[in-house]
């Protein structure tokens, strides 16, 4: 069994996907001749050709505008957009375009796409190079959205993505896409969007994470375990739709929730998640639900690593809803 | 309409080869007679020099560690000093982008400014909130850097609609590379200036490529003058990589911009010998020997050349102009580096005019954690 990175998973993803499905294409600014600025898409030109995978001109809006009208038209197009950062040029392609032709088409046209992009902070990249814009999407009624954490699930996930009827933005932390390396199965494979998956059985509480914060969420958790705590860990890999259900049986047990993201604090995946274990599992929580997030700030460059949730942060916080 | 007015240069628009005032050989090809003195010349070319040297201090600053991103701007010096000896400096407003550390040199920002802001310490005056290589300066009137390619074009547009609805006598100059115009914030934005008549000239550093992607995949215009027609502006192909071509043309536009509110795109056709950035590898995307061609087209030894011949520059005042810069620059690194870092509090300041609850939470939390 091949070892890979998440970058090595994504790319075995979209060669596998390629080659299975000829209506599959790449294109974005960097893909083709670069293979990417960070090499998600290497050689991939030279194995599909010029016409499947393309340099786009620098234009977020005509990358993601084009992909809708490609997957309209009958191709399965996976665009990438080059940090999460600047998907914002394409925001309208994507809320007025992607996300709502179903919806206003009643069916009738669709746009089963992906938009890939490097999310999260860590990296030293400043404003522009740092944010994770999930909960935008989330908020926009017509798109899936996945962060994955691992490169077993990417390869997982990327085919699913690519198989789904719908818009997909699939998230890939940059700061985890060559962290580690991990055994990878060459054969093919999936992972639904919308399932969570438990990565520490516990019983004490309940750590939800997900993308890049799912590291110090894992170490917050070792270090817990060191001291007497038996955390469980869910990683929801998928924020829209998210796994509810995984979540509620958790706390269930539990009875407390910690969730954490380097997201900003308010109006996120965070404050969703904590909200609907409050409504739905009140009378068995033995502590309110909390977030440990980033802030309600510009990510700042100077700061880079105070801005995520540390893994002193998550413990301190542990420590309110174990106390409480 | 600003291209319809000739000036004493009659330099037109349009033009199917760069305009050039010197050879590569630094021999002088206009069709006019100089008539910059020697000490404006010289400074010119001293200005070049310190960008070039500037940006080979940035690459020692990545290599060290010190810094975590650069954009090496070597090559587009010519452009640099075009542009800020074209300005009233002070007066005028600049927006340029992550590339033109030569422009920000030459503006006058104080070396201990641009090296804070590379460092990302206490030294800078945006307080290490951005990546390194996007400075800005109110008292220069040069507007802090945006890492979103072309996302200054529309607020660059609105300063110059501003300065002729105020009539200030200011111009706008905004300067992006060539990917810039694929997005559609340059379109909107220059559209809007050109509509409203307004003192902006739009100047692309043109260095043929955006990161990998070379200038035919990123639009099939021949020149990106040529995206002027559209917006019924003039559009000025320069020779960018000569300092004397690229001055003369943008001091004729600004001036007119100033004079009769206009609205105009100048082209300068440079070429950037280092990769994109700090993380990039450009042996992937192009062949060394094309670097190399366009290294003999240099402006700094194309403008010295020039200058040896007129018998107003030799090897003695080179070594001692390269002194004085160095020094300057030592001086200028040392001084940022012992300012130390950006305490951690500024990261909740500037965020609103004021302080909300929320924020005033989250600073207390991280103030904590760090006690
Ligand atoms: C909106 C946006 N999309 C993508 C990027 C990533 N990016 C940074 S620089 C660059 C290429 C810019 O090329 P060009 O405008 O020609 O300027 P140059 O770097 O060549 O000077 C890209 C794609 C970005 N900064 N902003």
């Amino acid at each position: 069994m091949p070892t890979l990175t998440m970058i090595g998973a994504i790319n075995a993803a979209l060669s596998e996907e390629m080659s299975r499905d000829e209506r599959v294409v790449l294109f974005g600014e960097d893909v083709a001749k670069r293979g990417g600025v960070f090499l998600a898409t290497e050689g991939l030109q030279q194995k599909f050709g010029p016409d499947r995978v393309l340099d786009s001109p620098l234009s977020e809006a005509a990358i993601i505008g084009a992909a809708v009208g490609m997957a309209a038209h009958g191709l399965r197009p996976v665009a990438e957009v080059q940090f999460a950062d600047y998907v914002f040029p394409g925001i309208d392609q994507l809320f007025s375009q992607a996300a709502k032709l179903r919806y206003r088409s009643g069916g009738q046209f669709t746009a089963p796409m992906v938009v890939r992009m490097p999310t999260g902070g860590g990296v030293k990249g400043g404003h522009h190079h740092s944010q994770s814009p999930e909960a935008h999407f989330a908020h926009t009624g017509g798109l899936k959205v996945v962060v994955v954490s691992t490169p077993y699930d990417t390869k997982g996930l990327l085919k699913s993505a690519i198989r789904d009827d719908d818009p997909v933005i699939f998230m890939e932390p940059k700061r985890l896409y060559r962290a580690v390396k991990e055994d990878v199965p060459g054969d093919d494979y999936l992972i639904p969007i919308g399932k969570a998956a438990v990565r520490r059985e516990g019983r004490d509480i309940t750590l939800v994470s997900y993308g890049g914060s799912m590291v110090e969420t894992l170490k917050a958790a070792e270090e817990m375990a060191v001291a007497g705590i038996n955390p469980e860990v869910i990683d929801l890999r998928s924020v829209m739709p998210w796994d509810k259900e995984a979540v509620l049986n958790s706390v269930a047990k539990t009875g407390r929730l910690l969730m954490i993201s380097e997201a900003p604090h308010t109006a996120s995946i965070a404050s969703e998640v904590a909200a609907t274990v409050s409504e739905e599992l009140f009378d068995q929580l033995y502590a309110p639900a909390i977030r440990v997030t980033g802030f309600d700030i510009p990510y700042p460059y100077a700061q880079d690593k105070l801005y995520m949730p540390t893994v002193t942060r998550i413990l301190n916080t542990a420590k309110r809803v174990l106390d409480y | 309409m600003i291209s319809e007015i000739k000036d004493k240069t009659e330099f037109q628009a349009f033009t199917p080869e760069p305009i050039r005032v010197l050879s590569d050989e630094g021999e002088w090809v206009a069709p006019f007679e100089l008539d910059l003195d020697e000490a404006t010349l010289k400074r010119f070319y001293a200005e070049m020099v310190a960008a070039r040297m500037l940006d080979e201090k940035f690459i020692i600053l990545i290599r060290t560690g010190k810094t975590s991103f650069i954009a090496p701007h070597a090559g587009h010096e010519a452009a640099h000093v075009a542009i800020a000896n074209a300005v009233q400096k002070g007066h005028d407003w600049l927006f340029p982008y992550y590339r033109d550390g030569g422009l920000w040199l030459a503006m006058g920002t104080p070396p201990s400014e641009i090296f804070g802001q590379m460092l990302g310490n206490a030294a800078d005056p945006a307080k290490g909130r951005q990546m390194p290589s996007h400075p800005g300066s109110k008292p220069l009137n040069i507007f802090t850097a945006c890492s979103a390619i072309a996302s200054h074009i529309p607020p660059a547009a609105g300063a110059a609609i501003s300065m002729k609805l105020r009539n200030t006598g200011q111009v706008v100059v905004c300067s992006f590379g060539d990917g810039a115009t694929s997005e559609g914030d340059w379109h909107a934005g220059v559209n809007f200036a050109a509509v409203q008549g307004a003192p902006a000239v739009f100047v692309c550093e043109n260095n043929r490529y955006a990161i990998s992607v070379e200038l035919t995949h990123q639009t099939a215009s021949h020149t990106v003058a040529d995206k002027a027609h559209s917006y019924g502006i003039p559009g000025y192909r320069v020779d960018g990589m000569d300092v004397l071509a690229s001055y003369y043309v943008l001091k004729d536009v600004v001036e007119r911009a100033r004079a009769v509110h206009g609205t105009a795109l100048v082209e300068l056709e440079v070429y950037r010998y280092g990769p994109h950035s700090s993380a990039d590898d450009d042996s992937r995307y192009r062949p060394k020997a094309e670097v190399e061609a366009a290294k003999q087209r240099d402006p700094i030894i194309r403008l010295r050349k020039f200058l040896e011949r007129q018998g107003w520059w030799n090897e003695t005042a080179e070594t001692e102009l390269r002194a004085g810069i160095a020094h300057d620059l030592n001086t200028a690194l040392e001084q940022a580096e012992a300012a130390g870092e950006a305490p951690a509090e500024w990261m909740f300041e500037d965020v609103l005019s004021s302080r909300p609850w929320h924020l005033e939470e989250q600073r207390r939390l991280v103030l904590e954690e760090l006690r």
